[in-house]
């Protein structure tokens, strides 16, 4: 049994399909990428998965569980967390409350989430800005601290919109890192890239969609040679610079 | 920590002095004014709650300090019930009427809350204003009972009020305190920072800004009670008054929201302005300690949104670098 499964998925906002019967499955212990060009609905199936939108149609199994129709705050309690491409991090709040207010989710008690945020702070190296404000941090810590919420919460899944976009190579890599980290410490990933460098090299399985439609799905190395995802992304740039000359 | 044992001692020193003030002050007035400061920072206090650390900003919380004050003082005058039961008795419709108010009004944010939850503040008063079985427009006189702490009636000298009022006001601290280390303070402040991240990390936001509103209605509605036991005559006009619960607002806005003492200090600034105005100018000059909190509030706004407390812990700040 997959842990997440996605089955003939729909969301439309009035006229536009942004996903359009939509099946994916992630098993666990996978780090399933998943890609397209701009607007191809990576980001509302994550919303949808996550219960933020109500799907049109369809189903989200986890553990076997019918989740669809669940609203965000039930689907985090279920073991999914998400975060999200533009940081909200409670930029008032120190980096260490940040975190707490994730571990809270899985404990009633204020000195078992410090411990708990502690550790999650220790593990995505986030333990020396522990007392900033989490609004004084640059990108790339926000981009961080962003995840290190969601860890807290103590997932079985995990749900990375774009964690790595905006950063520069150094820190791109350092985010890799960590989500490998978080996959050996336990926790399956579905991640959205934009980039597709950033998925290809930690993801077993990656997803294409493209206007809302999941156009392949394989190994990595096979995607990158699929005739449908090359004209996905190029085509359009093909297209424009044949015209421009 | 010497930091903690220093603010333990400040506390306790506070605490003491406090406790010996209407031992060694026997005028009634300056015993009143503190009775006032008592009860207008449990009020702030109570606003805090879902105002400051949740940041549902109510302006219809006379809402809940009338229903305190006509709860206990209904049940007293009908069915003879000490006012503590009612004072309770008034806490737990408080928290009911939140739920009633809270379930619709939660839906709508930032601004619209505050319009709907004055709308509802004015609807109160004029149901009051009119509903004969409690007294209508006239208001309610309260029976005057022997002195007894029983029936929290006290003719002679306020001092047990005084007591009293710093006993809901020590409560309410205490409670505000607890809040603010627990996993509740955490929500409520991740809440007002940011409602969907909120959501994402499993926070069920309805429920707890039910949490906040409900007790924040309730030490407020204790207020309302003791409020009736200690003026001894209640109408719609000194306890539903929208300005009531503009200047609760002022009062944390003013000392500083989302903290344990920004309502403290703010009653302190803003109770004593109020009560010398009014004794310099009497009904004359009703508003002129507003035309002052307007000032202060705009000041502060200005120079140190974080309210009086952060200016104290700049220079806190300051201090240590």
């Amino acid at each position: 049994m997959a842990l997440l499964e996605v089955k003939q998925l729909t969301k439309n906002f009035g006229g536009l399909m942004a996903n359009d019967h939509i099946d994916l499955f992630v098993q666990e212990g996978e780090i399933v990428g998943l890609i397209g060009p701009n607007g191809a609905g990576k980001t509302t199936l994550f919303n949808c998965i996550a219960g933020f939108y109500p799907s049109s149609s369809g189903q989200v199994l986890f553990q076997g569980e019918d989740i669809t129709g669940l609203l965000s705050n039930e689907i985090c309690l279920k073991g999914i967390a998400r975060t999200f491409q533009l940081v909200r991090v409670f930029k008032d709040m120190p980096v260490l409350d940040n975190v707490m207010i994730g571990a809270f989710n899985r404990t009633g008690s204020a000195s078992v989430a410090r411990k708990k945020a502690m550790e999650v702070l220790e593990f995505c190296g986030l333990m020396a800005k522990k007392g900033m404000l989490a609004g004084g941090l640059t990108i790339a810590d926000k981009k961080r601290l962003e995840l290190a919420k969601a860890f807290a919460t103590g997932p079985t899944l995990l749900l990375l919109d774009e964690a790595m976009a905006g950063l520069n190579q150094t820190e791109t890599a350092e985010a890799v890192e960590l989500v490998k980290k978080i996959r050996k410490a336990g926790v399956t990933i579905l991640l959205v890239e934009h980039v597709m460098e950033v998925v290809m090299p930690i993801s077993n399985r990656v997803v294409v969609l493209d206007y809302g439609r999941k156009i392949a799905e394989d190994t990595p190395e096979k995607v990158i040679h699929n005739e449908e995802v090359i004209k996905a992304y190029l085509g359009d740039k093909y297209h424009a610079s044949r015209r421009a000359h | 920590m010497g930091g903690n044992k220093n603010k333990w001692i400040w506390l306790a020193i506070g605490a003491i002095l406090l406790l010996i003030y209407p031992l060694v002050i026997t005028l009634p007035f300056p015993r009143h004014l503190m009775i006032m400061i008592f009860l207008y920072a449990t009020l702030g206090l109570a606003w805090n709650m879902i105002g400051g650390y949740a940041g549902q900003i109510s302006l219809g919380h006379a809402v809940y300090f009338g229903a305190g004050a006509y709860t206990s003082t209904l049940l007293l005058m009908k069915l003879g019930v000490t006012p503590w039961l009612g004072m309770l008795a008034g806490g737990l419709i408080s928290i009911g009427l939140a739920f009633v108010i809270g379930y619709p009004c939660f839906k709508l944010a930032g601004h619209y809350f505050a319009i709907a939850t004055i709308a509802i503040g004015e609807i109160a008063q004029h149901w009051m204003l009119n509903w004969d079985w409690a007294g209508a427009a006239v208001g309610l006189t309260l029976p005057i009972l022997p002195e007894s702490f029983l029936n929290l009636e006290f003719h002679t000298s306020k001092m047990p009020y005084y007591y009293i009022a710093f006993g809901i006001f020590a409560l309410t601290i205490y409670v505000t305190y607890r809040i603010d280390r627990s996993k509740l303070g955490y929500y409520f402040k991740a809440i007002k920072g940011d409602l969907e991240a909120a959501r994402s990390l499993g926070i069920n936001v309805p429920r707890y800004k039910f949490y906040a509103l409900a007790l924040s209605a309730f030490f407020t509605s204790l207020c309302g009670s003791f409020y009736a036991q200690y003026i001894l005559f209640i109408d719609p006009d000194s306890v539903f008054p929208l300005m009531l619960s503009i200047v609760v607002c002022l009062i944390a806005t003013l000392g500083g929201v989302g903290t344990v003492w920004g309502p403290v200090i703010g009653a302190y600034i803003l109770i004593p302005i109020s009560e010398f105005t009014r004794i310099q100018f009497g009904g004359g000059g009703k508003g002129t300690d507003l035309i002052i909190y307007g000032f202060l509030i705009m000041v502060i706004s200005i120079y140190q949104p974080f309210g009086v407390i952060g200016i104290a812990k700049r220079f806190k700040k300051k201090e240590s670098e």
